[in-house]
């Protein structure tokens, strides 16, 4: 998933949409796009809108820490977690340097983001806060596929990951061209 | 939490519960030590604190696993711990050596017990001059030194696992520090085992502190809060001093560096100097300390990230 900042208007299209793709319970969010503080003094004033949510980490902690094998990755590299076998011991919430996983109020099992992979990545369409996103900045796709739009478009632009000092190696890619951070 | 203004609400994923398991799982595994290395290796002979230890561990470990167990999201599915095996995540190792742990301290429990309750019956009965054919109970004790020895492998590894668990989680700038800023040293494993060593000898002493000489003991326990103090120097020294401010660093200074160890260790020297004993105050804020050690980390870890 390529987040282009710039694009993003803050509007919570996708926060709402996650919401109702996934009955994901009251007060809790697999994703969020909260304002990254309002800056300086004027002329100067920058405000921009982060989305935040798992970052389906290559080397991801959650997975190594997990005492039941309940996350794990599936055949295309996403980090899903397999609700039966969880036990809810919230080690890899300690893990997640993302805040990405919460416990689901009524299943008692650890959740996020999942891509949306059963109910629309795997059946060839876009996650639900992507293809609902009202500014465009949010882009979908494989990046090991290099003739796929997706690694096209990172070839065009500089991209960065969330706290690469983690070594977590996240494959959510995020372009900061236009803000100011 | 507010979704657009990002205003987090500074939860933490482990609470209370984890920390107070983490200190009943030290607790679990000093106790045992201290009467298990007793049985083995003293000269005198030393029953009120074999059996202080032996019943302080299973009462802990098991009262520390019940509140594990209720902590978690799904109490229920606990058994899926057993089934679903991660031998590269450190609490499915954790898992098998709390159990086993578990299993010796019943046990050797249940042994130390039977002893006792046998050694009153020939109290009782040797008035009569009867002398019963040897029980059940008393068949069995040709297992409590196996079980002692076996056990206090099992102590060391539950008391050093608690460490382990937290300092493997990499992605923690606290828990993951390393010895001297050294990573392949974890630093938590080395503290928790002596301060686990240091809380589960001074309950052990609490339960038997009366009519016994404990002066061994007690030089020990002296011993082992020296070390945790050069040990909290040296984390102190080692980390960023953001871990040590707000709430958590009043607890530091006072639960776990004033009443947990400078305080105990100079009324420990006053009471060696004064001949007065001091031993119920020293041990009762030796395992405060313990305690407050525990929440001390588990949270800080998670508030300063
Ligand atoms: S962002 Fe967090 S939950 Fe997602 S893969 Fe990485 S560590 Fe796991
Ligand atoms: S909460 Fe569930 S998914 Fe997370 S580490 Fe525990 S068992 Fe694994
Ligand atoms: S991909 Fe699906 S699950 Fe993930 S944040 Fe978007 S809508 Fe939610």
């Amino acid at each position: 998933m390529i987040i282009h900042l710039e694009r993003c208007i803050g509007c919570q299209a996708c926060t709402v949409a996650c919401k109702f793709q996934n009955s994901v319970p009251d007060g809790q969010f697999r994703t969020k796009t909260p304002a990254n503080g309002l800056k300086g003094t004027y002329p100067d004033v920058s405000l921009y809108f982060i989305k935040e949510a798992c970052q389906m980490c290559k080397n991801a902690p959650c997975v190594s820490v997990c005492p039941t094998n309940a996350s794990y990755y599936n055949e295309d590299g996403v980090v899903l977690v397999d609700v039966d076998k969880c036990v809810g011991c919230m080690y890899c919430l300690t893990a997640c340097p993302y805040d990405a996983r919460f416990i689901n109020k009524e299943t008692g099992a650890a959740d996020k983001c999942t891509f949306c992979y059963e109910s629309k990545v795997s059946k060839g369409e876009k996650p639900a806060c992507v293809s609902t996103c009202v500014g465009g900045a949010l882009m979908f796709g494989d990046l090991n596929d290099p003739l796929s739009k997706v690694a096209q478009y990172l070839a065009k632009h500089k991209a960065e990951v969330l706290k690469p000092e983690f070594g977590t190696h996240p494959t959510v890619q995020y372009i900061f061209e236009g803000v100011v951070k | 939490m507010d979704v657009i203004w990002g205003v987090s609400d500074n939860h933490v994923a482990w609470g209370q519960l984890i920390a107070i398991y983490l200190f009943l799982a030290g607790v679990a595994g000093g106790a045992f030590l201290t009467a298990s290395l007793t049985e083995l290796f003293s000269k005198k002979q030393q029953p009120k604190v074999i059996q202080s230890g032996a019943y302080i561990a299973v009462v802990s470990i098991i009262v520390g696993l019940g509140l594990l167990v209720l902590d978690l999201g799904r109490p229920l599915s606990f058994w899926k711990l057993l089934l679903n095996v991660n031998m590269g995540s450190v609490m499915s190792i954790g898992v098998f050596i709390v159990s086993g742990f578990t299993a010796l301290s019943v046990v050797y429990a249940y042994l130390i017990w039977s002893a006792a309750a046998a050694q009153k019956k020939i109290q009782m009965t040797s008035a009569n001059t009867v002398v019963a054919a040897p029980s059940f109970g008393q068949k069995v004790q040709a297992f409590r030194k196996p079980v002692a020895a076996l056990g206090v492998l099992f102590s060391l590894a539950t008391a050093t696992y608690t460490g382990f668990l937290l300092s493997d989680v990499t992605t923690n700038n606290f828990w993951n520090t390393g010895l001297f800023g050294i990573d392949a040293i974890p630093f938590l494993p080395i503290l928790f085992l002596v301060s686990a060593s240091s809380a589960g000898l001074a309950a052990t002493l609490i339960g038997a502190f009366r009519g016994t000489d404990l002066t061994t003991y007690k030089k020990i326990d002296m011993v082992l809060i020296i070390m945790e103090i050069v040990l909290i120097a040296i984390l102190y020294l080692s980390v960023k001093p953001i871990f040590f401010s707000g709430s958590m660093g009043t607890l530091f200074w006072l639960g776990v560096v004033s009443v947990g160890l400078i305080v105990p260790l100079l009324l420990s020297i006053y009471g060696i100097l004064k001949h007065k004993n001091v031993l119920l105050p020293v041990c009762g804020m030796v395992v405060l300390g313990g305690l407050s050690l525990r929440y001390f980390v588990v949270y800080t870890g998670q508030l300063f990230r």
